[in-house]
């Protein structure tokens, strides 16, 4: 399909998408939940202009109806994958809440600089027609919407998939079938190898109340990493990663829709799993990267990286991961992803002490949920995980709440450092210390766009 | 048998309130006004945790409690339901145990959920 006869949304190709114009704002969740602030969650606007005299700082608040919802993951009504299609529009942001299995669904179109709340779909009726609880990844392909629901009405695993139209009307679940899968959480199809990808947390009731680490040993976290016949919607081959790949969360294809590469970084183990199809045509993994566990003075035992989040840019070149708990941001160079080069790294927050303050701001929690602008220069990056885990680890972010900084990163050599002039402090917001999770540009990012 | 509790709110002041004894409490304390935190309502998440300092309550329903803290005071309002005149600490105020770091406080096997804890070695 040539590019030029589409007027869809998104790019005919992650080499277009990289040509795009720069972000100028940013959308990304705060939350209250678990803080003790008796108030909404909220998605912030955020100036992302340099030229702009709010360049750094917080635009607009759109509050959810409720308490309580604890949003986390977020993604569009519509991508690259209906690019072809003039009547599609990336017009609705989908917003979940884990907790409270509302989806929030924000118009963002009408005013960019403004998002309002277009409607809601109760958490209530999800249970009641899908058996579905705790959303977390929104995937659209074509015109329909895709979200991993990690466990059923009682949060209990293994969940599955709730379908969604474009309208936002409950079509039932997506799947035809769980298999054998013990648990869900995030997931990323390639349609050209009629292949998805999904991987493991645990039962809502497991990770909801908090990380207890001993539940580890008792198989109430996942290990397994499972391939999907994408068009069957039935899984058809499980990976057993074992002790390399305890917590195996997010999940990134190759955005090359040719490709059959994708990388999975398992949490706890502080891992990068990387698969692909063989000239076999057989399905492979191999570990390309771990991360050492590494000694408190004061702890008895040793503090796991804790890998929360993998991006890919989106040439495909550099993988960046987060150690939420030791505190640092990896580049590597994954031009041979059987071979990944460490090109770059950062420090922000953490437990071990290496950057208790940057750009003259405390930061409590690490780096966690990060997002690459198109052109890969420019990464943000927060530090709060999920609220009863930021409790567990950093409970000083009561007081101090999240914060949001950019990572300049050098796509030439390969490289990172954290730019001095950009910082949105979300321990000042008006209604008190909230906590900033995943963002979104406007116009697609490194972990929206699909290509089919 | 008398069908309503007087639920006594430590840390508001030592406000009371009559409450049904077949309703969750987060429910009844709620419906007469009281600002709680809350999350999933069944029972699943600890976002509406809080401590219970005196009385019984039926929390059959909950499943997000360890152990320990059960062993704490903790009750999960959204699902516990008042056996008798009860005294609780709630929000977040009531949380300073609610919360470990496991990579310095390790739970003992019996100190783990339900399901999954070996029996106290005596």
């Amino acid at each position: 399909m040539s590019s030029k006869s589409c007027c869809g949304p998104g790019y005919a190709s992650p080499a277009d998408a990289m040509k795009a114009p720069r972000e100028k704002l940013l959308y990304t969740i705060a939350i209250y939940t678990g803080t003790g602030i008796q108030k909404p969650d909220y998605l912030v606007t955020i100036d992302a202009d340099p030229s702009s005299p709010t360049y750094s700082q917080v635009i607009s608040r759109l509050e959810m109806p409720g308490i309580g919802d604890e949003l986390h993951h977020m993604g569009w009504n519509a991508c690259s994958s209906c690019h072809g299609n003039p009547t599609m529009e990336r017009k609705y942001l989908i917003v979940p809440g884990v907790r409270s299995s509302n989806l929030h669904i924000v118009d963002c179109a009408t005013d960019p600089c403004a998002p309002r709340l277009h409607t809601v779909i109760q958490g209530a009726e999800i249970k009641a027609k899908t058996n579905l609880s705790a959303p977390h990844t929104v995937h659209c392909l074509g015109s329909d919407i895709i979200i991993s629901m990690l466990g059923d009405a009682q949060g209990r695993a293994p969940g599955g998939y709730l379908h969604l139209d474009k309208d936002f009307k409950i079509v039932g679940r997506w799947e035809n079938s769980m298999g054998n899968i013990k648990f869900s959480y995030d997931f990323w199809y390639q349609p050209r190898h009629n292949v998805m990808v999904s991987s493991e947390w645990a039962a809502p009731n497991t990770f909801m109340p908090g990380f207890d680490l001993e539940e580890v040993g008792h198989l109430k976290y996942g290990r397994e990493l499972h391939l999907w016949d994408f068009q069957k919607k039935t899984p058809k081959q499980s990976f057993y990663l074992g002790e390399d790949g305890l917590l195996p969360l997010e999940v990134r294809f190759h955005h090359n829709p040719d490709s059959s590469h994708g990388f999975v970084g398992a949490a706890l183990s502080a891992n990068i799993i990387h698969w692909w199809k063989d000239d076999d045509g057989e399905w492979k993994w191999e570990k390309i990267i771990d991360v050492d566990n590494q000694r408190h003075p004061d702890w008895p035992i040793p503090v796991p990286g804790v890998i929360s989040v993998i991006l890919l840019s989106m040439d495909d070149r550099f993988l960046y991961l987060c150690n939420w708990l030791h505190g640092d941001i990896r580049q590597y160079d994954i031009t041979n992803p059987h071979r990944p080069r460490l090109t770059g790294q950062v420090w922000m927050g953490g437990l071990l002490g290496r950057a208790p303050f940057v750009n003259g701001c405390k930061i409590a929690g690490g780096p966690q949920m990060i997002q690459l602008s198109l052109d890969g220069k420019r990464l943000y990056v927060t530090t709060s995980l999920f609220s009863t885990w930021d409790n567990q680890f950093y409970p000083e972010i009561r007081t101090t709440g999240g914060v949001m900084l950019m990572v300049d990163c050098n796509t030439d050599t390969g490289g990172m450092s954290i730019n001095p002039d950009f910082i949105v402090d979300f321990g000042k917001e008006p209604n008190g210390p909230s906590r900033c999770h995943e963002t979104r540009y406007p116009g697609g990012d490194c972990t929206s766009d699909i290509w089919t | 048998m008398t069908t309503t509790r007087t639920i006594t709110l430590a840390n508001r002041g030592g406000a009371t309130y009559n409450v049904g004894h077949r309703k969750p409490l987060l429910e009844s304390l709620m419906a007469q006004g009281v600002d709680l935190p809350y999350g999933c309502r069944y029972g699943g998440c600890i976002t509406c945790a809080a401590k219970l300092l005196e009385g019984k309550v039926n929390q059959a329903a909950q499943v997000a409690l360890n152990n320990r803290q059960l062993k704490d005071g903790y009750v999960i309002l959204c699902v516990a339901r008042p056996l008798t005149d009860c005294t609780l600490a709630v929000g977040v105020e009531s949380h300073d145990k609610l919360y470990r770091n496991p990579f310095i406080d390790p739970l003992q096997p019996h100190e783990l959920k339900a399901d999954i804890a070996t029996p106290q070695e005596v």
